[in-house]
Protein backbone atom coordinates (compact mmCIF):
# COMPACT_ATOMS: atom_id res chain seq x y z
CA UNK A 1 0.00 0.00 0.00
CA UNK A 2 1.83 3.38 -1.22
CA UNK A 3 0.55 6.82 0.61
CA UNK A 4 3.10 9.81 -0.46
CA UNK A 5 1.27 13.38 0.66
CA UNK A 6 3.05 15.49 -0.66
CA UNK A 7 3.12 19.04 1.00
CA UNK A 8 3.08 21.51 -1.79
CA UNK A 9 -0.35 20.31 -3.68
CA UNK A 10 -4.49 20.61 -2.65
CA UNK A 11 -7.02 18.02 -2.07
CA UNK A 12 -10.11 16.45 -2.19
CA UNK A 13 -12.10 14.23 0.21
CA UNK A 14 -12.22 12.21 -3.22
CA UNK A 15 -8.41 11.75 -3.34
CA UNK A 16 -7.64 14.35 -6.49
CA UNK A 17 -4.84 16.75 -6.08
CA UNK A 18 -5.01 20.03 -7.74
CA UNK A 19 -1.49 22.02 -8.02
CA UNK A 20 -2.27 25.50 -8.37
CA UNK A 21 -0.43 27.66 -10.65
CA UNK A 22 -1.46 31.43 -11.22
CA UNK A 23 -4.92 30.79 -13.19
CA UNK A 24 -4.16 26.50 -13.91
CA UNK A 25 -4.98 24.47 -11.99
CA UNK A 26 -3.62 20.75 -12.86
CA UNK A 27 -5.26 18.06 -11.68
CA UNK A 28 -4.80 14.36 -10.69
CA UNK A 29 -5.75 11.01 -8.45
CA UNK A 30 -3.52 10.77 -5.31
CA UNK A 31 -1.02 7.92 -4.81
CA UNK A 32 -3.22 6.39 -2.58
CA UNK A 33 -5.92 6.69 -4.77
CA UNK A 34 -4.01 4.44 -8.01
CA UNK A 35 -2.73 2.17 -5.61
CA UNK A 36 -6.39 1.49 -4.03
CA UNK A 37 -7.09 0.73 -7.67
CA UNK A 38 -4.53 -0.94 -8.60
CA UNK A 39 -3.87 -1.84 -12.38
CA UNK A 40 -5.07 1.07 -14.18
CA UNK A 41 -6.38 -0.55 -17.69
CA UNK A 42 -7.90 2.54 -19.17
CA UNK A 43 -8.39 6.32 -19.04
CA UNK A 44 -11.53 8.67 -20.74
CA UNK A 45 -10.23 12.06 -20.89
CA UNK A 46 -13.15 14.89 -21.24
CA UNK A 47 -12.52 17.20 -24.29
CA UNK A 48 -10.59 20.26 -24.22
CA UNK A 49 -12.46 23.97 -24.08
CA UNK A 50 -15.25 21.97 -22.16
CA UNK A 51 -16.69 24.27 -19.04
CA UNK A 52 -16.80 21.95 -16.28
CA UNK A 53 -18.63 22.74 -12.68
CA UNK A 54 -16.88 21.40 -9.50
CA UNK A 55 -18.35 18.05 -8.20
CA UNK A 56 -19.05 17.44 -12.15
CA UNK A 57 -17.80 14.02 -13.68
CA UNK A 58 -14.72 14.96 -15.90
CA UNK A 59 -12.78 11.52 -16.08
CA UNK A 60 -13.15 7.86 -15.96
CA UNK A 61 -10.40 5.82 -14.74
CA UNK A 62 -10.79 1.81 -14.52
CA UNK A 63 -8.99 -1.16 -13.59
CA UNK A 64 -9.27 -4.52 -14.61
CA UNK A 65 -12.19 -5.03 -11.84
CA UNK A 66 -13.83 -1.27 -11.35
CA UNK A 67 -15.03 1.87 -13.05
CA UNK A 68 -14.16 4.86 -10.98
CA UNK A 69 -15.48 8.36 -11.75
CA UNK A 70 -13.61 11.15 -11.08
CA UNK A 71 -14.53 14.30 -10.05
CA UNK A 72 -13.81 18.14 -10.79
CA UNK A 73 -12.06 19.38 -8.09
CA UNK A 74 -12.90 23.04 -9.25
CA UNK A 75 -14.49 25.06 -11.78
CA UNK A 76 -13.59 26.01 -14.88
CA UNK A 77 -12.59 25.31 -18.40
CA UNK A 78 -10.62 22.46 -19.21
CA UNK A 79 -7.17 23.88 -21.47
CA UNK A 80 -5.35 20.59 -21.35
CA UNK A 81 -5.62 16.81 -20.74
CA UNK A 82 -2.92 14.38 -20.87
CA UNK A 83 -3.12 12.55 -23.73
CA UNK A 84 -0.85 9.91 -22.81
CA UNK A 85 -2.71 7.77 -20.73
CA UNK A 86 -4.55 7.05 -23.59
CA UNK A 87 -2.13 4.88 -24.70
CA UNK A 88 -0.53 4.30 -21.32
CA UNK A 89 -3.16 4.74 -18.53
CA UNK A 90 -0.91 2.38 -16.27
CA UNK A 91 1.34 6.04 -16.20
CA UNK A 92 -0.51 7.06 -13.15
CA UNK A 93 0.28 4.29 -11.12
CA UNK A 94 3.88 4.62 -11.77
CA UNK A 95 3.69 8.27 -11.24
CA UNK A 96 0.11 9.52 -9.75
CA UNK A 97 1.72 13.14 -8.67
CA UNK A 98 4.01 13.77 -12.16
CA UNK A 99 3.47 11.67 -15.60
CA UNK A 100 0.35 10.63 -14.15
CA UNK A 101 -1.74 13.96 -14.17
CA UNK A 102 -5.37 14.28 -15.82
CA UNK A 103 -5.91 17.29 -17.16
CA UNK A 104 -5.53 20.90 -16.33
CA UNK A 105 -8.49 24.02 -15.54
CA UNK A 106 -8.57 27.52 -15.86
CA UNK A 107 -10.15 28.32 -12.57
CA UNK A 108 -13.10 30.56 -12.70
CA UNK A 109 -13.85 30.67 -9.28
CA UNK A 110 -10.74 31.66 -7.03
CA UNK A 111 -12.78 31.59 -3.85
CA UNK A 112 -13.17 27.49 -4.47
CA UNK A 113 -9.78 26.75 -3.70
CA UNK A 114 -10.33 28.02 -0.22
CA UNK A 115 -12.18 24.57 -0.15
CA UNK A 116 -9.56 22.75 -0.83
CA UNK A 117 -8.00 20.26 2.00
CA UNK A 118 -3.97 20.85 1.97
CA UNK A 119 -1.95 18.18 2.79
CA UNK A 120 -2.37 17.56 6.52
CA UNK A 121 -5.81 17.50 6.83
CA UNK A 122 -5.84 14.96 3.17
CA UNK A 123 -3.62 12.71 5.48
CA UNK A 124 -6.19 12.90 8.05
CA UNK A 125 -8.49 11.01 5.88
CA UNK A 126 -6.32 8.69 4.13
CA UNK B 1 -22.82 -13.73 8.39
CA UNK B 2 -19.68 -13.42 5.71
CA UNK B 3 -17.92 -15.98 6.30
CA UNK B 4 -13.81 -16.34 5.71
CA UNK B 5 -11.22 -19.37 4.53
CA UNK B 6 -9.73 -21.03 6.92
CA UNK B 7 -6.27 -19.42 5.02
CA UNK B 8 -7.64 -15.98 5.55
CA UNK B 9 -5.13 -15.23 7.78
CA UNK B 10 -2.22 -16.93 6.23
CA UNK B 11 -3.46 -14.87 2.84
CA UNK B 12 -3.54 -11.88 4.81
CA UNK B 13 0.50 -12.06 5.54
CA UNK B 14 0.89 -12.74 2.01
CA UNK B 15 -0.23 -9.81 1.13
CA UNK B 16 -4.28 -10.32 -0.09
CA UNK B 17 -7.08 -7.72 -0.64
CA UNK B 18 -9.87 -9.15 0.49
CA UNK B 19 -13.29 -8.63 -0.74
CA UNK B 20 -16.96 -9.88 -0.60
CA UNK B 21 -18.20 -12.36 -2.79
CA UNK B 22 -21.49 -14.43 -2.87
CA UNK B 23 -21.66 -14.22 1.01
CA UNK B 24 -17.36 -15.10 1.17
CA UNK B 25 -14.63 -12.83 1.91
CA UNK B 26 -12.24 -13.84 -0.38
CA UNK B 27 -9.06 -12.48 -1.44
CA UNK B 28 -9.10 -10.48 -4.97
CA UNK B 29 -5.72 -9.86 -5.51
CA UNK B 30 -2.52 -10.00 -3.57
CA UNK B 31 0.10 -8.60 -5.86
CA UNK B 32 -1.52 -7.24 -9.34
CA UNK B 33 -4.34 -8.86 -11.57
CA UNK B 34 -3.06 -8.56 -14.34
CA UNK B 35 0.53 -9.84 -12.78
CA UNK B 36 -1.39 -12.62 -11.49
CA UNK B 37 -2.97 -13.64 -14.62
CA UNK B 38 -0.05 -13.95 -16.70
CA UNK B 39 2.13 -15.73 -14.01
CA UNK B 40 -1.02 -18.21 -14.20
CA UNK B 41 -0.83 -18.48 -18.14
CA UNK B 42 2.90 -18.66 -18.07
CA UNK B 43 3.70 -20.83 -15.28
CA UNK B 44 1.87 -21.42 -12.09
CA UNK B 45 -0.38 -19.95 -9.31
CA UNK B 46 -2.04 -21.45 -6.31
CA UNK B 47 -5.74 -20.33 -5.60
CA UNK B 48 -7.86 -20.99 -2.18
CA UNK B 49 -11.73 -21.34 -3.88
CA UNK B 50 -12.90 -22.56 -0.66
CA UNK B 51 -16.27 -20.52 -1.24
CA UNK B 52 -16.90 -23.07 -3.91
CA UNK B 53 -19.18 -26.06 -2.53
CA UNK B 54 -18.94 -29.30 -1.70
CA UNK B 55 -21.96 -31.76 -1.62
CA UNK B 56 -21.27 -35.84 -0.91
CA UNK B 57 -23.98 -37.87 -3.03
CA UNK B 58 -24.10 -40.97 -1.45
CA UNK B 59 -26.22 -44.23 -1.24
CA UNK B 60 -27.48 -47.23 -4.49
CA UNK B 61 -29.41 -44.43 -5.99
CA UNK B 62 -26.57 -41.62 -6.30
CA UNK B 63 -26.18 -42.40 -10.00
CA UNK B 64 -29.55 -42.33 -10.61
CA UNK B 65 -29.79 -38.89 -8.94
CA UNK B 66 -27.74 -37.23 -10.68
CA UNK B 67 -28.80 -38.50 -14.05
CA UNK B 68 -32.34 -37.42 -13.24
CA UNK B 69 -31.07 -33.58 -11.88
CA UNK B 70 -28.22 -32.76 -14.38
CA UNK B 71 -27.47 -33.21 -18.03
CA UNK B 72 -25.28 -35.87 -17.86
CA UNK B 73 -26.17 -39.65 -17.79
CA UNK B 74 -23.92 -40.57 -15.01
CA UNK B 75 -23.72 -44.09 -15.70
CA UNK B 76 -21.16 -43.08 -18.00
CA UNK B 77 -18.89 -41.41 -15.74
CA UNK B 78 -16.87 -44.31 -14.76
CA UNK B 79 -15.07 -44.31 -11.31
CA UNK B 80 -12.09 -41.81 -11.28
CA UNK B 81 -13.71 -39.31 -13.82
CA UNK B 82 -14.96 -36.09 -13.39
CA UNK B 83 -17.85 -34.40 -15.31
CA UNK B 84 -18.90 -30.54 -15.98
CA UNK B 85 -22.70 -29.68 -16.42
CA UNK B 86 -25.76 -28.31 -15.19
CA UNK B 87 -29.07 -28.74 -12.84
CA UNK B 88 -31.95 -27.26 -14.46
CA UNK B 89 -35.18 -26.51 -13.29
CA UNK B 90 -38.18 -28.00 -14.89
CA UNK B 91 -38.74 -24.66 -17.33
CA UNK B 92 -34.96 -25.34 -18.58
CA UNK B 93 -33.42 -22.73 -17.14
CA UNK B 94 -29.83 -23.53 -14.78
CA UNK B 95 -30.30 -23.42 -10.94
CA UNK B 96 -26.27 -23.99 -11.10
CA UNK B 97 -23.43 -25.47 -13.23
CA UNK B 98 -21.01 -27.80 -11.76
CA UNK B 99 -18.48 -30.81 -11.83
CA UNK B 100 -19.22 -33.77 -10.33
CA UNK B 101 -16.50 -36.22 -9.51
CA UNK B 102 -17.26 -39.78 -9.26
CA UNK B 103 -15.06 -41.81 -6.49
CA UNK B 104 -15.95 -45.30 -6.05
CA UNK B 105 -19.55 -45.85 -4.66
CA UNK B 106 -20.18 -42.08 -4.29
CA UNK B 107 -20.04 -38.88 -5.73
CA UNK B 108 -19.02 -35.06 -5.00
CA UNK B 109 -20.61 -32.30 -6.37
CA UNK B 110 -19.00 -29.45 -6.26
CA UNK B 111 -21.72 -26.02 -6.77
CA UNK B 112 -20.54 -22.82 -7.13
CA UNK B 113 -20.28 -20.84 -4.35
CA UNK B 114 -23.62 -20.17 -2.32
CA UNK B 115 -24.94 -22.34 -3.86
CA UNK B 116 -24.64 -25.34 -1.44
CA UNK B 117 -28.47 -25.06 0.14
CA UNK B 118 -30.13 -24.81 -2.66
CA UNK B 119 -28.30 -27.76 -4.94
CA UNK B 120 -28.49 -29.77 -1.74
CA UNK B 121 -32.02 -29.26 -0.85
CA UNK B 122 -33.17 -29.56 -4.73
CA UNK B 123 -31.40 -32.92 -4.68
CA UNK B 124 -33.00 -34.24 -2.15
CA UNK B 125 -36.22 -33.07 -2.88
CA UNK B 126 -36.11 -34.65 -5.97
CA UNK B 127 -34.90 -37.78 -4.79
CA UNK B 128 -38.02 -37.85 -2.79
CA UNK B 129 -40.19 -36.76 -5.40
CA UNK B 130 -38.70 -39.67 -7.57
CA UNK B 131 -38.04 -42.42 -4.65
CA UNK B 132 -34.57 -42.50 -5.85
CA UNK B 133 -32.54 -44.03 -2.70
CA UNK B 134 -29.74 -41.24 -2.04
CA UNK B 135 -29.24 -38.50 -0.16
CA UNK B 136 -27.28 -35.19 -0.78
CA UNK B 137 -25.32 -33.74 2.10
CA UNK B 138 -23.47 -30.12 2.37
CA UNK B 139 -20.08 -30.57 3.66
CA UNK B 140 -19.07 -27.87 1.91
CA UNK B 141 -17.37 -26.23 5.44
CA UNK B 142 -15.35 -29.48 5.94
CA UNK B 143 -13.62 -28.68 3.02
CA UNK B 144 -11.21 -26.48 1.74
CA UNK B 145 -9.96 -26.68 -2.22
CA UNK B 146 -6.90 -25.46 -3.98
CA UNK B 147 -6.44 -24.81 -7.20
CA UNK B 148 -3.00 -24.74 -8.74
CA UNK B 149 -3.08 -23.92 -12.01
CA UNK B 150 -0.71 -23.39 -14.99
CA UNK B 151 1.72 -24.68 -17.46
CA UNK B 152 4.19 -25.83 -14.39
CA UNK B 153 0.89 -26.64 -12.00
CA UNK B 154 2.15 -30.40 -12.44
CA UNK B 155 6.08 -30.01 -11.79
CA UNK B 156 5.27 -28.02 -9.27
CA UNK B 157 2.76 -30.29 -6.89
CA UNK B 158 4.27 -33.38 -8.11
CA UNK B 159 7.65 -32.57 -5.90
CA UNK B 160 4.64 -33.33 -2.83
CA UNK B 161 3.43 -36.77 -3.75
CA UNK B 162 4.65 -40.47 -5.27
CA UNK B 163 2.08 -40.96 -7.59
CA UNK B 164 2.80 -40.03 -10.63
CA UNK B 165 0.04 -37.46 -11.35
CA UNK B 166 0.49 -37.95 -15.43
CA UNK B 167 -1.53 -40.95 -14.49
CA UNK B 168 -4.67 -38.64 -13.57
CA UNK B 169 -5.51 -37.38 -16.91
CA UNK B 170 -7.99 -34.96 -17.60
CA UNK B 171 -11.25 -35.12 -15.93
CA UNK B 172 -9.84 -37.40 -13.76
CA UNK B 173 -9.96 -37.22 -10.28
CA UNK B 174 -8.73 -39.52 -7.19
CA UNK B 175 -7.71 -39.82 -3.76
CA UNK B 176 -4.13 -38.72 -3.19
CA UNK B 177 -1.45 -37.95 -0.49
CA UNK B 178 -0.53 -34.85 -1.35
CA UNK B 179 1.89 -32.73 1.17
CA UNK B 180 1.61 -35.63 3.76
CA UNK B 181 -2.19 -35.23 3.42
CA UNK B 182 -4.81 -37.43 2.19
CA UNK B 183 -7.08 -35.26 -0.18
CA UNK B 184 -8.95 -35.59 -3.45
CA UNK B 185 -7.01 -34.76 -6.94
CA UNK B 186 -9.11 -33.92 -10.11
CA UNK B 187 -7.73 -32.60 -13.38
CA UNK B 188 -10.03 -29.85 -13.32
CA UNK B 189 -9.69 -26.15 -13.34
CA UNK B 190 -11.03 -22.30 -14.48
CA UNK B 191 -8.56 -21.25 -16.06
CA UNK B 192 -7.91 -22.97 -19.62
CA UNK B 193 -4.71 -23.83 -18.22
CA UNK B 194 -3.04 -27.14 -17.69
CA UNK B 195 -4.57 -27.45 -13.83
CA UNK B 196 -5.43 -29.38 -10.92
CA UNK B 197 -7.84 -28.68 -7.90
CA UNK B 198 -7.56 -30.57 -4.20
CA UNK B 199 -10.47 -30.68 -1.69
CA UNK B 200 -8.58 -31.12 1.45
CA UNK B 201 -10.68 -32.08 4.83
CA UNK B 202 -10.67 -30.86 7.74
CA UNK B 203 -9.64 -27.44 6.89
CA UNK B 204 -6.95 -26.95 9.31
CA UNK B 205 -4.96 -29.05 7.41
CA UNK B 206 -5.12 -26.98 4.32
CA UNK B 207 -2.69 -24.22 5.75
CA UNK B 208 0.42 -26.43 5.73
CA UNK B 209 -0.84 -27.81 2.30
CA UNK B 210 -0.50 -24.23 0.56
CA UNK B 211 2.86 -23.10 2.37
CA UNK B 212 4.46 -26.57 0.87
CA UNK B 213 3.11 -26.06 -2.62
CA UNK B 214 3.98 -22.55 -2.61
CA UNK B 215 7.76 -23.32 -1.66
CA UNK B 216 7.36 -26.51 -4.07
CA UNK B 217 6.24 -23.76 -6.92
CA UNK B 218 9.33 -21.43 -5.96
CA UNK B 219 11.41 -22.58 -9.20
CA UNK B 220 8.75 -21.72 -11.17
CA UNK B 221 7.68 -18.19 -9.98
CA UNK B 222 4.37 -19.34 -8.46
CA UNK B 223 2.55 -16.70 -6.89
CA UNK B 224 -0.76 -16.92 -4.65
CA UNK B 225 -3.85 -15.69 -7.15
CA UNK B 226 -7.01 -14.12 -6.15
CA UNK B 227 -10.49 -14.14 -7.16
CA UNK B 228 -10.00 -10.99 -9.90
CA UNK B 229 -7.27 -12.82 -11.81
CA UNK B 230 -9.63 -15.94 -11.55
CA UNK B 231 -12.10 -13.72 -13.35
CA UNK B 232 -10.00 -12.42 -16.13
CA UNK B 233 -8.54 -15.75 -16.53
CA UNK B 234 -12.37 -17.74 -17.12
CA UNK B 235 -13.20 -14.81 -19.00
CA UNK B 236 -10.41 -14.95 -22.32
CA UNK B 237 -11.17 -18.91 -22.58
CA UNK B 238 -14.74 -17.97 -22.42
CA UNK B 239 -15.45 -19.93 -19.69
CA UNK B 240 -19.41 -19.37 -17.71
CA UNK B 241 -19.89 -17.64 -14.29
CA UNK B 242 -23.22 -18.65 -12.80
CA UNK B 243 -23.53 -15.61 -11.19
CA UNK B 244 -23.20 -13.13 -14.57
CA UNK B 245 -24.06 -15.84 -17.06
CA UNK B 246 -27.11 -17.34 -16.13
CA UNK B 247 -28.55 -14.74 -13.74
CA UNK B 248 -32.58 -13.68 -14.45
CA UNK B 249 -32.75 -17.90 -16.03
CA UNK B 250 -30.96 -18.78 -18.90
CA UNK B 251 -31.08 -22.55 -20.31
CA UNK B 252 -27.90 -24.59 -21.30
CA UNK B 253 -29.03 -24.15 -24.77
CA UNK B 254 -29.08 -20.36 -24.69
CA UNK B 255 -25.56 -20.69 -22.69
CA UNK B 256 -24.10 -22.95 -25.62
CA UNK B 257 -23.49 -25.60 -23.52
CA UNK B 258 -24.61 -28.06 -26.63
CA UNK B 259 -21.82 -29.96 -25.79
CA UNK B 260 -22.31 -31.31 -22.55
CA UNK B 261 -26.36 -32.22 -22.98
CA UNK B 262 -26.75 -35.60 -23.17
CA UNK B 263 -30.25 -36.37 -24.60
CA UNK B 264 -29.78 -39.90 -24.56
CA UNK B 265 -31.06 -39.68 -21.18
CA UNK B 266 -34.53 -38.18 -19.05
CA UNK B 267 -33.84 -35.39 -17.35
CA UNK B 268 -35.46 -32.49 -15.37
CA UNK B 269 -35.70 -29.42 -17.65
CA UNK B 270 -35.33 -31.67 -20.69
CA UNK B 271 -38.89 -31.44 -22.51
CA UNK B 272 -38.52 -27.50 -22.45
CA UNK B 273 -34.91 -27.55 -24.06
CA UNK B 274 -36.17 -29.56 -26.63
CA UNK B 275 -38.96 -27.26 -27.32
CA UNK B 276 -36.74 -24.14 -27.36
CA UNK B 277 -34.30 -26.07 -29.80
CA UNK B 278 -37.44 -27.28 -31.60
CA UNK B 279 -37.84 -22.76 -31.98
CA UNK B 280 -34.29 -22.06 -32.50
CA UNK B 281 -35.02 -18.36 -32.55
CA UNK B 282 -33.23 -18.22 -28.88
CA UNK B 283 -30.61 -15.56 -28.01
CA UNK B 284 -26.90 -17.34 -27.35
CA UNK B 285 -23.60 -16.67 -25.50
CA UNK B 286 -21.53 -14.80 -27.55
CA UNK B 287 -18.02 -13.70 -27.16
CA UNK B 288 -16.29 -10.31 -28.00
CA UNK B 289 -12.93 -8.72 -28.21
CA UNK B 290 -12.82 -4.90 -28.70
CA UNK B 291 -11.60 -3.32 -31.59
CA UNK B 292 -11.67 0.04 -30.62
CA UNK B 293 -10.71 1.10 -27.35
CA UNK B 294 -12.82 0.61 -24.01
CA UNK B 295 -14.09 -1.86 -21.69
CA UNK B 296 -17.09 -3.69 -21.70
CA UNK B 297 -18.77 -4.49 -18.16
CA UNK B 298 -22.02 -6.43 -17.24
CA UNK B 299 -25.04 -5.13 -18.68
CA UNK B 300 -23.59 -2.75 -21.39
CA UNK B 301 -26.18 -3.42 -24.29
CA UNK B 302 -24.84 -4.69 -27.28
CA UNK B 303 -26.13 -3.27 -30.76
CA UNK B 304 -26.52 -3.71 -34.81
CA UNK B 305 -26.71 -0.64 -37.00
CA UNK B 306 -28.33 1.21 -33.64
CA UNK B 307 -30.75 -1.60 -32.88
CA UNK B 308 -30.51 -3.62 -29.88
CA UNK B 309 -29.51 -6.77 -30.30
CA UNK B 310 -28.17 -7.94 -26.88
CA UNK B 311 -26.66 -7.49 -23.41
CA UNK B 312 -23.12 -8.01 -21.92
CA UNK B 313 -23.32 -10.50 -18.80
CA UNK B 314 -19.47 -10.66 -18.12
CA UNK B 315 -16.58 -8.02 -19.33
CA UNK B 316 -12.72 -7.01 -18.48
CA UNK B 317 -9.84 -5.89 -20.24
CA UNK B 318 -8.11 -8.85 -21.14
CA UNK B 319 -4.37 -8.70 -19.64
CA UNK B 320 -3.37 -11.43 -22.28
CA UNK B 321 -4.52 -9.46 -24.89
CA UNK B 322 -4.61 -5.63 -23.61
CA UNK B 323 -8.72 -4.76 -25.50
CA UNK B 324 -11.22 -5.31 -23.78
CA UNK B 325 -13.09 -8.60 -23.80
CA UNK B 326 -16.50 -9.13 -23.50
CA UNK B 327 -19.44 -12.27 -23.27
CA UNK B 328 -23.24 -11.97 -23.74
CA UNK B 329 -26.51 -12.63 -24.70
CA UNK B 330 -26.68 -12.19 -28.28
CA UNK B 331 -29.57 -12.71 -30.83
CA UNK B 332 -28.99 -15.68 -33.08
CA UNK B 333 -28.84 -13.44 -36.51
CA UNK B 334 -26.29 -11.56 -35.29
CA UNK B 335 -23.79 -13.77 -33.74
CA UNK B 336 -21.89 -15.09 -37.00
CA UNK B 337 -18.14 -15.29 -36.56
CA UNK B 338 -15.79 -11.90 -37.05
CA UNK B 339 -19.06 -10.00 -38.01
CA UNK B 340 -18.83 -6.27 -35.99
CA UNK B 341 -21.51 -5.64 -33.11
CA UNK B 342 -21.21 -2.21 -30.88
CA UNK B 343 -21.39 -2.36 -27.50
CA UNK B 344 -22.40 0.18 -25.61
CA UNK B 345 -20.13 1.90 -22.95
CA UNK B 346 -21.10 5.07 -20.91
CA UNK B 347 -23.44 6.14 -24.40
CA UNK B 348 -20.48 5.76 -26.43
CA UNK B 349 -20.33 3.04 -28.90
CA UNK B 350 -17.38 0.73 -28.99
CA UNK B 351 -16.85 -1.76 -31.96
CA UNK B 352 -16.24 -5.64 -30.85
CA UNK B 353 -15.56 -8.47 -33.55
CA UNK B 354 -17.54 -11.34 -32.73
CA UNK B 355 -15.40 -14.59 -32.12
CA UNK B 356 -15.81 -17.89 -31.03
CA UNK B 357 -14.00 -18.92 -27.18
CA UNK B 358 -11.28 -19.54 -26.23
CA UNK B 359 -11.23 -15.44 -27.21
CA UNK B 360 -7.47 -16.39 -26.22
CA UNK B 361 -5.90 -19.22 -27.67
CA UNK B 362 -4.37 -22.65 -25.70
CA UNK B 363 -0.89 -21.27 -27.33
CA UNK B 364 -0.57 -17.81 -26.17
CA UNK B 365 2.09 -18.55 -24.06
CA UNK B 366 4.49 -19.65 -26.00
CA UNK B 367 4.12 -17.08 -28.54
CA UNK B 368 4.03 -14.14 -26.14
Amino acid sequence: MSNEVKSDLKYTDSHEWIKIKGKTAKVGITDHAQSELTDIVFVELPEVGKEIKKGEEICIVESVKSVTEIYAPISGKITNVNKKLEESPEIINESPYDEGWLIEIEISNNSEINDLLDSDSYKKII
Amino acid sequence: MVKRSPLFNLQKTLGARFTEFAGFEMPIQYSSIKEEHLTVRKTVGIFDVSHMSNVWITGPGAEKLISLTTLEDASKIENNKSQYTAILREDGTVIDDTIFMHLEDKYMMIPNAGADEIVTNWLNEKAKEHNIDALAENVSDDYVILAIQGPKSRDAIQKLTKTDIKTVGFFGCQYINLAGVDCIISHTGYTGELGFELQITPPKKAEDVFKKILEAGKDYGIRPIGLGARDTLRLEKGFILAGNEFKGGRTPLEAVMSYFINWDHDFIGKDELLKQKEKGDYERLTSMICIEKGIPRQDCEIKKDGKKIGVVTSGTMSPCLNSGIAMGYVHPDYREKESIVEIMIRDKSVKAKVVRPPIVPKDWASQN
